[in-house]
């Protein structure tokens, strides 16, 4: 409990006033002492004062502006924070590696960056509580979006990453501007980065321990959505054999350094729109854990009550004087 | 103004010993019809009062006079409490009612050919509120007039122990004592012991608003018109009757005490009738 205005409490003495001072009105009567004892009159007299007294403690204390602190309620609910970071290469604007039409024929079907705009957009509307941020990334990460509740931002964003593209993979770079959009955000307990790329890219040693360090700290899981080129390595193949005098490839690189992440991470493959439905969809169902928050409520205000309790009371001795006497003397 | 003031008769019991003559018996002797006694001439030197009759029967052969009683003028005085409680009344203030009465006696004294004056008192007795006992009641009247639109401070009535102090000391007087007697007994009855060398008539003064005329039902402030006190009343005919029988065993304890000190109250409530006053010394005062 607290008061706006505790300076105003000075005023409180105020209040034994209709005790100190006596009722001006009073009617002289020849010899008090001659009326006999009646303790519902003393009663009543009593009453009356306690009641003025008590209205002037309401008014002075409603004036005082009385009001409970704000609490902090611990909530759960369901909701992520959410960083798209995509890829935006050229590589992008081809079609899937296995799309087979009903006869076996490989066809040339949606592109990955089509389908990958559709399935985010889907994705990004069924998720209501959660916020998105977004980056894309080519040469180098273009800052999109900041972390934000607004859908409708988020779904043009999606959409405007169709374009002209450049050839190069930085995914690095990438990763640490998504790192990035949780840093000055409140943690809702869920973050993750949906990382959609084709193919992988070399990240160097310090970007990597930079990468590493920042998802730990801002506790960010990563999901990686490896959208598989015709002909490409899969990163899931245990039978691959790296070869010598050679350098691992990129992916298998790549998916090595993830796995020695602190926070979760899990890797998919998407061979066609289906699958990287499948592996959205398992997203989806992944981030929705119950998170825990802090609400805070603001400190309820009292005064009004203080004033309506004062209102009653001047009502009763209003009440009181509409009994007074008024035909005597 | 005097002819709207309405006398009333009044005689006393008792032999006074002014020598101013008047209409009361009196134990001085002059040129009075009250047959005294006889005594010789050579103690009261009155050729004319030479009883043949008593003197030719006397073998001594000594010359007699008759002895008369004259009538005197019987000082008339009214006390008047000016207190705070004399303040009240519904419709005529209590203190407006005693300069009335007071009217009525300097009045009624004056047609009397007695001497009148008038004292009031409060806290003290009020050497501004006197009038020295004089034959002409103008002076009293004009004060007893001013006396109408008084108010009277919220003083108490201690001054009732002093006024015999004002009273003649050796000559017995019939003084009018008008208050509403609202005093404890023992002030009272202490005050009435040193005026009993005198001829006392109380007037007790009540308002019926007091008691019997109090609003039916409510709520109410009233504050003593003497100390202040304040007290809160809640008005409804449980408290009202209380009230009027707590009034009731007050009149018949003041009765009781006066006539302890053999002086029957006169009570005027509301309105003074001079009538009513006559009748009260029919009543009580032996002729």
């Amino acid at each position: 409990m607290a008061f706006s205005h505790p300076w105003v409490l000075w005023l409180l003495p105020l209040a034994i006033l209709p005790l100190v001072l006596q009722r001006s009105h009073a009617k002289s009567y020849s010899w008090v002492n001659m009326l006999p004892k009646d303790p519902l009159s003393d009663l009543i007299g009593l009453i009356l004062k306690i009641l003025a007294v008590f209205t002037l403690l309401f008014i002075i204390l409603g004036l005082a502006a009385p009001h409970t602190l704000t609490q902090k309620v611990e909530r759960t609910g369901i909701g992520a924070q959410i960083a798209l970071v995509l890829d935006r290469s050229a590589s992008m604007d081809d079609p899937f590696s296995g799309s087979n039409d009903m006869s076996g024929n490989t066809t040339v079907g949606e592109t990955k960056s089509v389908a990958a705009a559709r399935l985010i957009t889907d994705f990004v509307k069924s998720r209501k509580q959660d916020m998105f941020g977004m980056i894309t990334f080519s040469n180098s990460a273009m800052y999109v979006l900041p972390l934000s509740e607004n859908k409708k931002a988020v779904i043009a964003a999606v959409a405007a990453t169709s374009g002209n593209a450049l050839f190069q993979t930085n995914i690095g770079s990438g990763l640490t501007s998504s790192a990035g959009l949780f840093d000055k955000v409140p943690d809702s307990g869920s973050r993750a980065v949906i990382l959609l790329s084709d193919g992988a890219g070399r990240v160097d040693a310090d970007t990597q321990q930079k990468i590493k360090d920042w998802f730990d700290r801002l506790h960010i899981s990563l999901y990686w959505i490896v959208l598989r080129q015709p002909g490409g390595l899969s990163i899931f193949n245990e039978n691959y054999k790296p070869q010598e005098n050679q350098p691992l490839p990129p992916e298998i690189e790549l998916y090595e350094f993830f796995q020695t992440l602190k926070t979760p991470f899990k890797a998919y493959e998407a061979e066609d729109p289906k699958s990287l439905q499948s592996a959205m969809n398992d997203i989806n169902e992944r981030e929705k854990k119950a998170i825990k928050y802090l609400e805070k409520i603001p400190g309820r205000d009292y005064s009004n009550i203080c004033f309506a309790i004062a209102a009653f009371m001047i009502g009763l001795l209003l009440g009181v004087k509409y009994l007074e006497v008024k035909t005597w003397h | 103004m005097v002819e709207n003031i309405k006398a009333f008769s009044y005689h006393i019991g008792w032999r006074n010993r002014g020598r101013h003559p008047g209409r009361h018996a009196s134990t001085q002797r002059g040129m009075g019809m009250e047959f005294r006694g006889h005594t010789t001439l050579l103690s009261y030197p009155d050729p004319r009062r030479i009883d043949i009759r008593q003197t030719i029967r006397d073998p001594l052969e000594q010359v007699y006079v008759r002895l008369f009683n004259q009538k005197s003028a019987t000082p008339v005085y009214v006390i008047c409490d000016l207190s705070g409680s004399m303040n009240f009344g519904a419709k005529t203030r209590k203190i407006k009612l005693a300069a009335e009465i007071a009217e009525s006696v300097a009045h009624s004294a004056s047609q009397n050919h007695d001497p009148f004056g008038f004292i009031g008192f409060d806290e003290v007795v009020r050497e501004d509120w006197i009038s020295t006992s004089s034959f002409k009641s103008h002076r009293a009247i004009a004060m007893a007039e001013s006396l109408k639109d008084y108010h009277p401070p919220a003083v108490n009535c201690g001054g009732i122990a002093d006024v015999y102090q004002y009273l003649p000391a050796r000559e017995r007087s019939l003084v009018f004592l008008i208050s509403d007697f609202h005093m404890p007994n023992v002030m009272l009855e202490a005050a009435l012991s040193n005026l009993l060398r005198h001829h006392i008539v109380p007037v007790v003064l009540w308002d019926s608003a007091e008691y019997r005329n109090l609003p039916e039902f409510g709520l109410t402030n009233v504050s003593d018109a003497e100390t202040g006190e304040k007290r809160t009343l809640f008005l409804r005919k449980e408290l009202r009757d209380k009230i009027i029988e707590s009034f009731e065993s007050r009149r018949e304890e003041i009765y009781q005490l006066f006539m302890r000190f053999d002086m029957p109250p006169f009570f005027v409530e509301g309105e003074f009738d001079a009538d009513m006053l006559t009748e009260y010394f029919h009543q009580f005062v032996a002729a």
